[in-house]
């Protein structure tokens, strides 16, 4: 263990850095090979036209032209981002709904124990949980059609018809995803000083203006962390979608990245799904930096 | 709201209503909807659980029978008799998982370290290039990956989903910021007794890096046990697949699979989770409350 024992003639400070860069090198040689040159070369494969038997061909920007043709990835991107704004928005609105009535007066073992069982969803597979609903949606056997009927609501159609398909897929990905994002607001209004509240009530102010002039305003980092990271990972929805919908009916859930996972990997036309990925990962970036620069005008740093 | 805790604590008076407010509108609506919440999380947990134990001629029943009459326990030997080769499955993801959290946890303690506590030149460079890398989607990545691991021979090897596991720009800055917060003192004397960095680290950072190491083993497991893409894009042998496909695939096309069986193996899959997180669940909401990673 004394490597330092192996390097008699190095002076201190040089021994510290050959020290740093040893515990560094297993990170970067991953880091170079499965991150960074992956990078690049998915850059290089984009302006190919990819043939596993026949070899490649340079061919300028052509993948990228053909994308302003292909009405399947019009209807993916429009998937997508409907999916997107759906998921963003129950998912932090009901996260932070169910936040803020955890963090009134209740026990606090009634409060861990709603915390809990809100949260747990969020570590079980995506798989398995769309293997749950799959039966749960059934038209006439399902559980869901079944309470409904009971409200006379005819049965639906869900998996089976383009709209309710998206909207199962939007349902299930709340009811897995809300909970961390109670968690994270959760541990935001407690950081909140109870000494705000205390002021405004001695000015007299009532609960609805609480919440709009204190408890929003002191939360917009967190709200505005909770709406950055869902955009991104909803941008990206794949597991779900596959195991429920396989992107239909016809393409009605198809998302991006599982068309990208098609042309690449079912018919291995590798230089186009390069491109449609570069797109996606160019779009992420846009809307990030995007939602950085609007975040300036309506969050709320201390 | 939190607030009035504060003042209900402070005015230690004793009182009809053992120092507190009397219960009010407000706090009975949110009770209400909060258990209205719960049931809906855990209606599904719930009608797996039950359905995993009932007769297969009774798993398409409505209502369902939450509590089942009979306990089917048959159930729950199906799947290792059915043609998906579930112990494999179980073996393979178990293998994959435990390859890729032990291999985490070396590369992002000797990073972390590193980049916490030693001085070279570029450290600061370095660690903002490897925070940089988790901008970049999976699916940007995934292309490269999948022919340099043709070009290896490792299409169909959980090889192929070990290496690319080893390293994780998350788990170096969760290590980083770990160490970053250790008292320099244990450090300097550790210096004067004439340990070097080295051993500084194996003697002193690493023993006190329990929880830290902790956190980020039970993170890695689990994403690692859940992952569906890598999988899906490397495996494609029966007897290679992890157990988040090999379920997948019992469900069978269009869900043909039998309800009872399908749902007594996804609830032996889950088991490990729930275990986990009932065991480390301050641990798991801690960490994840202040890294922010998703699940």
């Amino acid at each position: 263990m004394q490597k330092s024992g192996l390097l008699p003639e190095l002076t201190p400070k040089r021994r510290e850095a050959f020290v740093g860069y040893m515990f560094i090198l297993p990170t970067y040689i991953g880091f170079s090979i499965f991150i960074l040159y992956p990078l690049i070369e998915s850059v290089r494969i984009s302006f190919q036209e990819f043939s596993l038997l026949r070899g490649s061909t340079y061919v300028g920007l052509e993948n990228y032209v053909q994308m302003f043709a292909d009405a399947r990835l019009r209807i993916a991107y429009i998937n997508t981002i409907i999916f997107t704004l759906f998921a963003v928005f129950f998912n932090a609105g009901i996260g932070l709904i169910l936040a803020v009535m955890l963090n009134r007066r209740l026990p606090i073992l009634m409060r861990n124990l709603y915390r809990s069982v809100f949260f747990f969803p969020v570590l079980i597979a995506h798989t398995y949980i769309a293997v749950i609903w799959r039966f749960l949606y059934q038209q006439d056997t399902g559980v869901i059609n079944y309470y409904l009927g009971v409200f006379g609501v005819e049965p639906i159609p869900w998996l089976s018809n383009a709209h309710w398909a998206m909207a199962a897929i939007i349902i299930l990905d709340v009811w897995k995803n809300t909970g961390f994002a109670m968690l994270v607001f959760l541990a935001g209004l407690q950081s909140i000083p109870n000494e705000y509240y205390e002021a405004a009530q001695l000015d007299g102010a009532n609960e609805r203006q609480l919440f709009f002039r204190i408890t929003i305003p002191l939360l917009s980092p967190t709200i505005f962390f909770i709406l950055v990271i869902f955009m991104i990972g909803a941008l990206q929805v794949f597991d779900t979608i596959i195991v429920l919908t396989q992107g239909g009916p016809g393409d009605a859930t198809r998302s991006v990245v599982l068309y990208v996972y098609e042309i690449a990997f079912r018919t291995f036309n590798m230089g186009y799904a390069a491109a449609v990925s570069m797109t996606l990962f160019a779009i992420i970036l846009i809307l990030t930096a995007l939602q950085f620069w609007i975040s300036r005008r309506w969050v709320h740093y201390e | 709201m939190a607030q009035t805790q504060a003042p209900a604590f402070k005015q230690a008076k004793p009182s009809p209503a053992k120092g507190r407010k009397p219960v009010n509108i407000g706090d009975i609506f949110s009770y209400a909807i909060l258990t209205i919440a719960a049931i809906l999380v855990l209606m599904p947990l719930a009608w797996m659980f039950s359905t995993s134990l009932r007769p297969t001629h009774e798993s398409f029943q409505l209502p369902p029978a939450w509590l089942p009459t009979k306990f089917s326990w048959e159930n729950y030997v199906a799947p290792f008799e059915s043609s998906v080769p579930f112990v494999d499955l179980f073996i393979n993801s178990m293998r994959i998982t435990v390859a890729v959290t032990v291999g985490q946890l070396v590369t992002c303690s000797l990073a972390g370290y590193a980049f916490a506590r030693l001085r070279f030149p570029g450290r600061d460079l370095l660690f903002l290039l490897l925070l940089g890398s988790l901008m970049v989607p999976f699916q940007v990545t995934i292309i490269p990956i999948f022919l340099l691991m043709r070009d290896l021979n490792l299409i169909d090897n959980p090889l192929a989903i070990i290496l690319p596991g080893l390293i994780s720009a998350f788990g170096v800055f969760l290590m980083r910021q770990f160490f970053k917060q250790m008292p320099q003192e244990l450090f300097d004397a550790a210096r004067v007794d004439g340990a070097g960095h080295v051993r500084s680290f194996f003697q002193i950072a690493l023993p006190l890096a329990g929880p830290a190491m902790a956190t980020l083993g039970i993170i890695t497991f689990n994403a690692t046990w859940n992952a569906y893409f890598l999988p899906l894009v490397f495996l494609n042998s029966w007897h290679k697949m992890t157990l988040p496909q090999g379920i997948a695939l019992l469900t069978g096309y269009m869900g043909s699979g039998n309800p009872s069986v399908v749902m007594a193996a996804v609830t032996m899959a889950i088991l490990p989770v729930l275990f986990v997180f009932l065991a480390a669940q301050r641990w798991i909401i801690e960490a994840l409350t202040r890294s922010g990673l998703k699940g």
